[in-house]
C-alpha cells in the first residue's frame, strides 16, 4: 500500500443518520442509493442510445461517461457528509454485444476506479480499462453473455441486480452489479452497468442499522447477507439456515431494489 | 500508471520475488508461463528495466534469469529498433521442460504444494456447499455439463475454472484471490497429471460429485471430494517425479495432446 493510496482500507467515520431510524427508514435509505445508482445508468444508457451511429467512438464516449463517477468515488466524502452516489462504484461501463462492436465477442468497455492492493492490478491512482484478453483465469467462462448480470436484462429487458458476489474478472472483491439494457429499437446492443462495492455501502448503510434496537440484516432475494449487525449471520451467508430459521424474522423489502431489511422478531421494539 | 498497460492474471507472474536465488526464480516463473501458454509464442517480454521493477530485483538480475531462458532455448534476444526478449515459437511441446521442472522440484516440494493447495481447495468447497443458492448450485452443474475435459488442454483451463468457481461460491474474495495466485504460479504444475486419460477420467468424475454435494448443501461430502481430487494430482506428480529420477519417463505421459 502506497501511503497516497486513495481508498483507505480504515473505515471512514459516517455522519450518524438523522431523525429517528427505523427499519422502515433504513429500507427507504436503501431504495434512495440505489435509486441513485439506477438515475446515473439512464443518464448513461441515453447517452450511448444516442450516440449510437459513430460505433468507433464507443470507448471514448463510455469513457468520458464512467470515469469521472469513478475517480469521484476515490475522493473521500467529509466526514459530516453523506458521501455521494459516485462513491460507492468501483467499476463501471457498457458491455457491448457480440453483433455491435466485434462481431464475435462480447466488447468490454469497462473501467476500474482506483485500487488498493488489488490482486491483478496491484495499487491504481486513477482509473484502469479492463482487459480482458489478458486474464487467463477466466477463459473457463465460454461465453459472458451466459452470465448473470448480462443475461437477466438480455432476457427481461429489465434492469437488473446481480449480488452480491466475490467478482472474479475484475477487481477480486466482494461486489454488487447492476446492470440495464441498451436498445436500438427492437435491438439490445449492449448493458451499461456499474459494480457497487460492498465494502463501501456498508460504510453507508451500517450507522443507520446500528442506530436500531434489535440485529438487522441487508439480503438479496436469495436470502444472500450484504450487511449485517448479527455477527452469527455475516456477510455471504444465506438467510435462513440452520441458525437462523425464517421465522425469526420480519422481512421488509427496499423500494426498487431486490434487496429486503431483516429484523429478528421480538427485538424490533424499543 | 505503467502497470495498468498490462493488466491481468499474468500479473501474477511478475509480482515480487522476495527470496534468494532470485535470477533462478525469474527463470522459472517466465519458464511456467510459457509452458501454459499465458506468455505466447513471438510475443515480446516486457523490458528489463520493466521486469526489474516488477520483480522488485536488481537488473543483473533479471539479465541473469533471461540467460538462463535463453540457454533452455525458452526466448530469443533481438537487438534494435522493436528488439527485447522474445518466445520462441516451439513446434514441439515444451515437455523436457516440465520434466525438468519436476526434477527442479523435491518430492518434499511437490507433496506440499499439493497438501496447500488441497487445504485451500477444500476449504473452497467446504464454503460452497454451505453458501451457495439453489440458483447458484444449478449454474455450476449448467457450466459442468457443458465444460470440455476432453482433452488435455481443455481440462486444464476447465480445472482450473472449476477450482475458481468453488472459490467464488464460498463468497470469500481472499480464497478467489488465492486461488488464482496459485493457478498462476502453480498451475501448469499441478494439473500436469490432466495430460493422462486415466486421471482426467478421474478427476472429472469427482467434478460431478462435488457440484452434487454442493447442491445437498453437504460441506463434509464436498470437503472430502476435493481432497481426494487433488490427492489424485499430487500423487500423479510423485509417481511421474519418481519415474523421471529413474529415468524411465515417456514423453507422451506428460504431454500427451497438449
Amino acid at each position: 500500500m502506497t501511503p497516497s493510496s486513495p481508498t483507505p482500507e480504515t473505515a471512514r467515520p459516517t455522519a450518524r443518520p438523522a431523525g429517528r431510524t427505523t427499519a422502515d427508514s433504513c429500507a427507504a435509505e436503501v431504495g434512495e442509493i440505489f435509486a441513485r445508482v439506477f438515475s446515473t445508468l439512464d443518464d448513461w444508457r441515453d447517452g450511448i442510445a444516442a450516440a449510437v451511429p459513430d460505433r468507433a467512438d464507443l470507448d471514448v464516449l463510455v469513457e468520458s461517461l464512467v470515469v469521472p463517477a469513478l475517480l469521484a468515488s476515490a475522493d473521500s466524502p467529509v466526514a459530516d457528509a453523506p458521501p455521494a452516489t459516485e462513491s460507492l462504484l468501483i467499476g463501471a461501463g457498457f458491455i457491448a454485444a457480440p453483433q455491435y462492436v466485434n462481431g464475435r465477442d462480447a466488447h468490454f468497455a469497462w473501467w476500474l476506479g482506483p485500487l488498493a492492493s488489488n490482486p491483478l492490478l496491484g495499487n491504481t491512482s486513477g482509473a484502469s480499462r479492463l482487459d480482458l484478453a489478458t486474464r487467463v483465469h477466466t477463459e473457463y467462462l465460454r461465453d459472458f453473455r451466459e452470465l448473470e448480470w448480462y443475461a437477466v436484462p438480455e432476457a427481461t429487458n429489465q434492469t437488473h441486480v446481480t449480488g452480491p458476489y466475490v467478482d472474479q474478472l475484475c477487481t477480486c472483491d466482494y461486489i454488487i452489479t447492476l446492470t440495464m439494457p441498451v436498445r436500438l429499437g427492437e435491438r439490445m446492443i449492449g448493458v451499461v452497468g456499474a459494480d457497487v462495492y460492498v465494502k463501501r455501502l456498508e460504510q453507508v448503510l451500517l450507522p443507520h442499522f446500528l442506530a436500531l434496537p434489535g440485529p438487522v440484516v441487508l439480503v438479496n432475494q436469495a436470502g444472500r447477507v450484504v450487511i449485517s449487525t448479527e455477527p452469527t449471520l455475516p456477510a455471504g451467508d444465506i438467510l435462513p439456515n440452520r441458525r437462523h430459521p425464517a421465522d425469526d424474522y420480519d422481512l421488509l423489502p427496499c423500494p426498487g431494489t431486490p434487496f429486503l431489511i431483516a429484523t429478528r422478531i421480538g427485538s424490533a421494539a424499543i | 500508471m505503467k502497470a495498468q498497460l498490462r493488466p491481468g492474471a499474468r500479473e501474477a507472474i511478475f509480482a515480487q520475488l522476495i527470496e534468494a536465488g532470485r535470477a533462478e526464480q525469474v527463470a522459472r516463473r517466465l519458464t511456467d508461463a510459457i509452458i501454459l501458454g499465458v506468455l505466447t509464442p513471438g510475443e515480446r517480454l516486457p523490458s528489463e528495466q520493466e521486469l526489474a521493477r516488477r520483480f522488485g530485483v536488481a537488473l543483473i538480475t533479471v539479465r541473469e534469469g533471461l540467460v538462463i531462458l535463453r540457454d533452455a532455448g525458452l526466448v530469443e534476444t533481438r537487438r534494435g529498433r522493436g528488439g527485447g526478449s522474445f518466445v520462441i515459437k516451439a513446434d514441439a511441446p515444451h515437455d523436457t521442460l516440465l520434466q525438468a521442472r519436476l526434477r527442479g522440484l523435491a518430492q518434499v516440494e511437490l507433496s506440499d504444494l499439493a497438501v496447500y493447495f488441497s487445504t485451500i481447495a477444500e476449504g473452497c468447497a467446504e464454503r460452497a456447499a454451505l453458501r451457495a443458492s439453489a440458483a447458484e448450485a444449478e449454474r455450476l452443474d449448467a457450466w459442468l455439463l457443458h465444460a470440455d475435459f476432453s482433452t488435455t488442454a481443455a481440462a486444464r483451463t476447465n480445472a482450473g475454472g472449476f477450482y475458481l468457481e468453488l472459490a467464488v461460491l464460498s463468497q470469500s474474495a481472499r480464497l478467489v484471490r488465492e486461488q488464482i495466485r496459485l493457478q498462476a504460479e502453480f498451475g501448469p504444475l499441478l494439473f500436469l497429471g490432466l495430460g493422462d486419460p486415466d486421471t482426467r477420467a478421474l478427476i472429472t468424475g469427482l467434478n460431478g460429485r462435488i457440484a452434487l454435494a454442493i447442491t445437498r448443501g453437504d460441506g463434509q461430502a464436498a470437503r472430502t471430494l476435493a481432497a481426494d481430487q487433488v490427492r489424485l494430482l499430487g500423487e500423479w506428480l510423485l509417481t511421474m517425479k519418481a519415474r523421471i529420477e529413474r529415468g524411465g519417463y515417456r514423453d507422451d505421459a506428460i504431454v500427451a495432446d497438449a
